[in-house]
């Protein structure tokens, strides 16, 4: 039964509006637009007055808090008096408002808090490839503008001898991203399937034409240590949490709800 | 399941706590400055590399109002090659990453769109305002229509006070800037991508477009101590002082890239100063310290040149069509005696004039392209174009509509182009590097395509030069483009060479376009083939002309195949029009195959019709502008210093 409760999203909704309204009780202050009763706590009259401090850089005399609590009691009694005649109701604005609120007390944790060093390793190792190299490789090319002419280089003398053409003849431990933007993703995707070796092979296509190469060398993509791109990975981090805390609290409230679309 | 209850609570009481602070990771050193002893650098630029100087995002006042609803961080993990989602929902990542981005908001009126949609309507007086404002709200074709409102506002100094209230929007900008250049920090990496601070200054009297892009060279340290400055009632000369006084107070450095001089209605590279009269030599030398580099193409149309000031060039109608008719909000129409000061090949030439007057080039500029983007969205490719502002993100028949701005006859959705890109020639990629490579002019335009263009002058280079290392031979024996040579009484020679884009069409041609001025005192122009595919074969030029490369596009299916054309073109040219003592200038314009513009992709994809000539509008040779090298003069004892010696 409790199980099945558990499981229930209007259960879900239930205690998590329950949850709101306790820790809004337990910071004092009831919001309650109902009632015509207006209390002004110790810890409000402190906020007010830290108000007042923060933005002319002292502390007010009695006359300005006097004048600042009859400026708030003032906001508050429109306020109530507002949502008594429903004009929070059918306001664009408001109701984007109250929506990103809802948006940001979801996030809101996951922007405060100190992830772990154990916790960002885990992640990095979940989501690895934005951080890595992506690797790099080094080789000897030689261009031909067509098939048959590399074709028949390949069976020639080595090195082979091919057309002139303003790319590198050879590269060191060249990276995967700088590959693809010199030689081509064609090139790129050609080379990624050939072995190592001191052989010349081929040929490979890419958007000039066609090559042998020597794959001399190549390395796998390798993620850096998380102390290296610590802010780089908590950054990230964040955003990614934030953003699917947000989706989860929807989801449970959007599962108690059913949307008819005429 | 549980956690999800004890998270809740947590969430409301932290949330309740006010703590709401996020703890970002802080930049490190290097990210902060301008990426100097960051990262290991080549002996000579070895690549180029590729960005956008041009993007707006949500806090532009106009980007806003016609829909965009990505800011900053969306726009720098876009081009850094992040998959994002765009405003209208559709997932959105370029094919190659860009290596730098400068995001150019608007400096007038920052932010107060978003703010004045974010606004209480209640709040709202101004009977101007409240009208946008439910515009805004409405749906988004009555947003679009808000904000050409307002750029007409604007165009004619109407804007209501409420909105760019000085003393408010002041704080507000500070405030936008100051997080802004901390956000620009965190995504600058030396060597892998560079994030430049930037502002468009958009001054326009009459409508009439005198827009420049500003670019720091610098990181949040420097440019934190000033905030963009305004466009409207200022003047250019205002905005180089403010740009000096950066400079002088900071040690930072700092440029400005005009674009659009198409809508300028010839205002923007005028032959007299800027009260009517000659042209000082303050003027000259002002304009041309802080503004070396031009935008020669974009989305709104490309400026190189029009077919009636270069009627002998059969490539000088691209991207023209529309843009032509008038200034931006065409409120005023264009007519032929402007185009010299709207283009800028006629401006290269006006240079000279001036040059040979008083001694100094304003328009001595080297070239690029960039999006002009309103999507925050730096897309520049025909098969991934995002429009030009969210209004017109990828959705069937948006090629066809009229064009907002103006919403005036003549102008339609096939009129924009994709965009272009801004190649840098630099030793490595990081904010030092690839800023000084824009004030030496080392940097050139494409309209799309990612071609590798290379030219060198000097006076001693052969064809055996292309055996060896010929990169090391054009920076130690000549100049590379945007650099000075001076007349040594023989023809200067060039090493040309156009690589194609890996990823895309072959090349038809390559062009050297020659400027000059004449035994007279009249400016000249002649477009020199130097190099085409084919060449020896069935493309041998007949009579001096070079046949056309053909043409492989399927209309319909929005393909082409690399059937024809080349891969690489080089040439080692020798002016054979050289005359001693000539003040000219020299340019390689690439040129592409005929391919499918993003209309006929935008056909395809959506499945819908096009008039025959709209099609036919739309196979296109996209093209790659180098900067100029410019030749001089042998200066005597009496000169003038020369200007642009920095670099």
């Amino acid at each position: 039964m409790i199980r099945k409760l558990l499981r229930d999203p209007l259960a879900h909704f239930l205690l998590a509006g329950a949850a709101i309204w306790g820790a809004l009780a337990l910071l004092g202050d009831p919001v309650d637009p109902a009632s015509r009763t207006i209390e002004l706590s110790r810890e409000r009259q402190a906020g007010i007055a830290l108000g007042f401090e923060r933005m002319m850089g002292r502390p007010p005399t009695d006359a300005e808090m006097d004048a600042a609590i009859a400026r708030w009691v003032r906001e508050e009694v429109l306020y109530r008096e507002a949502l008594r005649l429903g004009l929070d109701q059918g306001d664009a604005v408001v109701r984007r408002r109250l929506a990103t609120k809802m948006d940001e007390l979801a996030g809101a944790e996951a922007e405060i808090v100190r992830p772990t060093d154990a916790l960002l390793d885990a992640w990095l190792a979940d989501n690895a490839e934005g951080y890595g190299d992506g690797g790099a490789v080094s080789f000897a090319q030689v261009f031909f503008p067509s098939e048959q002419a590399a074709r028949d280089a390949l069976g020639g003398p080595a090195p082979p001898r091919g057309s002139a053409i303003s790319l590198p003849r050879s590269v060191d431990a060249m990276e995967l991203v700088e590959l693809e933007a010199v030689f081509g993703r064609q090139f790129a995707s050609g080379l990624s399937q050939l072995p190592t070796g001191k052989a010349w092979q081929g040929p490979i296509r890419s958007g000039y034409g066609w090559h042998l190469v020597r794959l001399e060398g190549r390395t796998a993509g390798s993620v850096p240590p998380l102390a290296e791109i610590r802010e780089r990975v908590e950054a990230d981090w964040r955003s990614a949490t934030i953003a699917a805390r947000r989706q989860r609290a929807y989801e449970v409230l959007r599962e108690a709800y059913t949307v008819d679309v005429e | 399941m549980e956690r999800n209850k004890t998270g809740w609570v947590a969430l409301a009481v932290m949330a309740l706590a006010g703590c709401g602070l996020a703890g970002e990771g802080e930049p490190s050193e290097a990210q902060r400055g301008d990426g100097s002893d960051t990262i290991e650098l080549a002996e000579f630029p070895d690549r180029p590399y590729w960005g956008d100087t041009h993007l707006h995002t949500d806090i532009s006042v106009d980007a806003f109002g016609f829909g965009v609803r990505l800011g900053a961080e969306e726009a720098l993990k876009f081009a850094r090659g992040d998959r994002v989602t765009a405003t209208t929902g559709m997932e959105a990542q370029l094919d190659r990453p860009l290596d730098f981005l400068v995001i150019s908001d608007h400096s007038d009126a920052m932010g107060s769109t978003r703010r004045l949609y974010d606004a209480p309507r209640i709040l709202v007086r101004d009977p101007t305002l409240r009208r946008w404002y439910d515009m805004l709200h409405e749906s988004p074709e009555q947003s679009t229509r808000a904000v050409a409102e307002l750029i007409t506002a604007a165009a004619n100094d109407a804007i209501p006070e409420a909105l760019i209230d000085p003393e408010r929007q002041a704080a507000a900008t500070r405030e936008l800037w100051d997080s802004h250049l901390d956000l620009l920090d965190r995504y600058n990496r030396p060597g892998e991508f560079t994030a430049f601070a930037g502002f468009e200054w958009t001054l326009m009297p009459d409508g009439n477009n005198l827009h420049r892009v500003v670019m720091f060279r610098d990181g949040s340290v420097k440019t934190g101590q000033v905030v963009p400055f305004p466009g409207l009632n200022t003047t250019p000369e205002q905005l180089w002082d403010y740009m000096e006084a950066y400079e002088a107070n900071t040690g930072g450095r700092v440029l400005a890239i005009p674009h659009n001089s198409n809508l300028s209605n010839g205002i923007m590279f005028e032959l007299v100063g800027p009260d009517g009269g000659a042209m000082s030599a303050s003027y000259a030398s002002r304009r041309a310290r802080y503004e070396p580099v031009v935008e020669a193409t974009q989305i709104k149309g490309d400026s190189e040149t029009h077919p009636f000031l270069s009627p002998n060039d059969e490539f000088a109608a691209f991207g023209v069509a529309g843009w032509e008719l008038g200034n931006l909000p065409l409120t005023r129409q264009t007519t032929p005696d402007m185009f010299e000061g709207s283009y800028v090949r006629s401006a290269l030439l006006r240079g000279l004039t001036l040059e040979q007057q008083m001694g100094v080039n304003p328009y001595a500029f080297g070239l690029i392209g960039s999006t002009d983007s309103h999507t925050a969205l730096a897309t520049g490719d025909e098969d991934n174009f995002f429009g030009k502002h969210s209004g017109n993100e990828p959705r069937a028949g948006r090629a066809l509509q009229s064009q907002n701005l103006g919403t005036a006859e003549g102008r339609f959705g096939w009129h924009y182009l994709a965009g272009g890109y801004a190649a840098a020639w630099a030793r490595g990629n990081t904010r030092a590097e690839i800023f000084d490579a824009f004030m030496r002019r080392e940097v050139y335009a494409t309209t799309g395509p990612r071609m590798v263009l290379r030219l060198f002058a000097g006076f001693d280079f052969a064809e055996d030069d292309w055996n060896w290392d010929w990169v090391r031979a054009g920076y130690t024996r000549g100049v590379p483009m945007g650099g000075d040579l001076e007349d040594i009484g023989r023809a200067p020679v060039f090493l040309i060479s156009a690589l194609k884009d890996p990823d895309g069409a072959n090349l038809d041609r390559v062009q050297v376009v020659k400027g000059w001025v004449d035994a007279s005192g009249a400016a000249q122009e002649r477009v020199y083939d130097v190099a085409w595919s084919d060449m020896d074969g069935e493309r041998r030029s007949v009579s001096g002309r070079v046949p056309a490369v053909g043409d492989t596009v399927i209309r319909r299916e929005a393909t082409y195949e690399n059937s024809i054309g080349a891969a690489e073109l080089r040439a080692t040219w020798r002016d054979p029009d050289y005359r001693p003592g000539q003040r000219a200038f020299y340019y390689v314009r690439a040129i592409e195959i005929p391919t499918p513009s993003w209309v006929l992709f935008d056909a395809k994809r959506f499945g819908f019709d096009l008039p025959p000539e709209v099609i036919e509008a739309n196979v296109i040779q996209e093209r790659a502008y180098s900067s100029p090298v410019w030749l001089r003069p042998r200066r005597g004892p009496d000169d003038a210093p020369r200007i642009m010696g920095e670099g």
